[in-house]
């Protein structure tokens, strides 16, 4: 068992629909690194491996909402594959966009009200609770509180949104 | 060396996408200077190394201009108000949808890739396997010394049946006429084998009596 046979099982595990891959810890703790220049370990680790996946149209990704490193298909495959969700929905879409949108202002969190603001759209709370069901989102209804669960992380290049949002705001 | 001189279409270049640049018709920042360089690089030799000191400056110039343009994107993106001044904007569904076109993607995920799979796996993989029973035909061999045990070119039968037709004519006789004319101890050995198996098969009798031999 050689640390790359390791590394691609953390990585491709699935616990639950919203836990996917393995933290940065777990995965030195699993190598058994140590040392005190285990971030550099890791950090060529991950160049290497992702190296040997790319020719198997896979790649590494990193989940900023949970802290998770994770396989994903690469953008080719993506295409092939369909991987929207949200296919001949697009008002399910837009809602957990701009649910998305205020939660990240608002330090991960937010309220029904606030997405009802922004949204400006009827049914909004339906569509929170059909989110809620597939596992996007957790809802409190007692507390009012909206909050992203990881699943978008993986399943959305948020960091390729934001920069096309910045460009569409900058034009 | 091949004297070669790119500096004046570099520059030129340079020139271009300054002043379009400038007219806002495009931005640094979708423009990739890497080839600019990689020309740069590899037509230096040491006959154009004074026009080039110049058209280095000026890349470089423009490189450095792209630096500040990163930096003041970087900041724009790090301001959350953007992204909830663009949704305060009320777009549509399809904009929306439009926007998230490309940004979608699948999380390969294998839960059979257990470690416990991989070593069984692995163990497999690395494991020499038996290779199955091969049954080869042997080749016959001819070769100029002679053995005690000579392999024959013709069949077992195809010998005996040679030797009865040989002896077929002079039945019936006595069993010692048969070998009356042959001196070599291994070929009356050899004949003695073919006629044994000659009665065993019944084509040849034998009267014990009168010691003769008949069909």
């Amino acid at each position: 068992m050689n640390e790359l046979s390791v590394l691609i099982h953390l990585l491709s595990k699935k616990e639950d629909i919203t836990i996917i891959g393995s933290t940065k810890k777990e995965i030195l703790n699993a190598l058994n690194v140590k040392d005190k220049n285990k971030s550099i370990y890791f950090q060529n680790l991950i160049i290497n491996a992702s190296n040997y996946l790319e020719p198997l149209g896979l790649q590494i990704r990193f989940n900023p909402l949970n802290s998770y490193w994770y396989l994903s298909f690469d953008s080719e495959t993506t295409e092939i594959i369909s991987a929207n969700p949200f296919e001949g929905n697009p008002r399910l879409a837009a809602t957990l966009f701009c649910t998305l949108i205020c939660c990240i202002s608002s330090s991960g969190e937010t309220t029904i009200q606030k997405i009802i603001e922004i949204r400006k759209k009827k049914g909004v709370i339906e569509d929170i609770k059909e989110l809620k069901n597939l596992g996007f989102v957790i809802f409190d209804k007692n507390l009012n509180k909206v909050r992203l669960t990881p699943l978008i992380g993986y399943l959305l290049d948020l960091e390729k949104l934001f920069l096309k949002i910045a460009l569409k705001m900058k034009n | 060396m091949e004297y070669q001189d790119v500096s004046i279409e570099i520059n030129n270049l340079i020139e271009d996408i300054k002043n379009r640049v400038l007219s806002g018709e495009i931005s640094l920042l979708d423009i990739e200077l890497v080839p600019i360089f990689e020309n740069l690089k590899d037509s230096l030799n040491i006959y154009n190394i004074n026009k080039y000191s110049n058209t280095y400056k000026n890349a470089f110039q423009l490189l450095s201009q792209k630096f500040e343009e990163l930096k003041i994107f970087l900041e724009y993106l790090d301001n959350k108000d953007t992204f909830l001044n663009y949704v305060k904007k009320n777009p549509m569904d399809t904009e929306i949808t439009e926007l998230l076109e490309n940004c979608w993607k699948e999380p390969f995920t294998l839960n059979t890739l257990s470690l416990r799979f991989l070593e069984y796996s692995k163990d497999r993989l690395v494991t020499k396997k038996s290779e199955p029973l091969k049954i080869e035909s042997i080749d016959k061999i001819r070769l100029k010394e002679n053995f005690l045990l000579e392999i024959y070119d013709k069949k077992f039968t195809e010998q005996m049946n040679a030797f009865f037709d040989s002896i077929k004519g002079k039945l019936p006789c006595s069993y010692e006429e048969i070998f009356n004319n042959e001196d070599d101890q291994l070929k009356i050995f050899e004949c003695f084998i073919y006629l044994l198996h000659l009665l065993q098969l019944g084509k040849l009798k034998y009267q014990k009596e009168t010691n003769f031999l008949y069909l």
